[in-house]
């Protein structure tokens, strides 16, 4: 199990230099797909928090990757201090609406919800902690 | 932080407008490709072809952008169309619904 993490202080319009640094761990995978797909929910993951968790005030995020050898799991944490809430609690966006009726609420964490394998959330010591997890191939 | 590259070309031709996108669009640069389409949004642009070969990316900020330009081309009695949509960047479109909701051919 290898990790890493680092703790973005604040956070203002940092979500590109965020998401940059989760994405250059060396946990990540090469492979096209698997990176298209985590990329993206890094993306809706992190603007979440930049955008909402600390409601316009100053707050940080701490972003960490980690990678299980034996199963090739590999982990994506976000954790915040910004007001307790729950993304998994959006309701999911209504995709069979026409166009005229749909809202862009919800779509990015439906995005993620969709991309990843498994998504949870917890509320823990006052901080927000959102997990991710893919399982990666073996390109070694 | 430098955003990434999103460049849109804009070519009419006999009343239809035919629109080239290449690059990404994502948190760096989604507010700057808003403005980009902007002139599709209005005016004679009523039949709207887009290639959308050389686009290797959207997040949800993209897809806000693609849901105002077909609901503002609607609006206006014309259509949008999108076509030669990477494999990946269909998959978001499909996930989100936006497939049936916008022609991708």
């Amino acid at each position: 199990m290898r990790e890493r993490s680092k703790r973005f202080n604040p956070i203002t319009d940092r979500s590109s230099e965020i998401i940059a640094f989760l994405m250059a761990s060396p946990d990540m995978p090469q492979d096209e797909e698997l990176r298209f797909k985590i990329g993206l929910s890094v993306e809706e993951a992190v603007e979440n928090v930049v955008r909402y968790a600390y409601d316009g005030g100053i707050g940080w995020l701490e972003a960490g990757t980690s990678l299980d050898h034996d199963t090739l799991v590999l982990t994506i944490e976000l954790r915040d201090a910004g007001m307790p809430f729950n993304p998994l609690e959006i309701p999911d966006p209504d995709i069979t609406l026409p166009a005229n009726e749909r809202e862009i609420g919800g779509l990015g964490i439906y995005l993620c919800k969709k991309m990843m394998d498994s998504i949870s959330y917890r509320y823990e010591d006052g901080n927000n902690v959102l997990t991710m997890t893919k399982k990666l191939k073996n390109e070694r | 932080m430098k955003g990434n590259i999103m460049d849109v070309t804009i070519t009419k031709d006999e009343g239809k407008t035919f629109v080239k996108l290449d690059g990404r669009i994502d948190t760096t640069n989604a507010d700057q490709f808003q403005h980009d389409i902007l002139p599709l949004m209005g005016g004679d642009n009523l039949d709207i072809d887009i290639d959308c070969s050389g686009m290797n990316y959207t997040s949800s900020q993209g897809l806000r952008i693609f849901l105002m330009l077909q609901k503002s081309v609607m609006s206006r009695g014309g259509k949008l169309v999108m076509r030669n949509m990477n494999p990946l960047v269909k998959e978001v479109f499909d996930i989100t619904g936006f497939s049936n909701i916008i022609t991708i051919i």
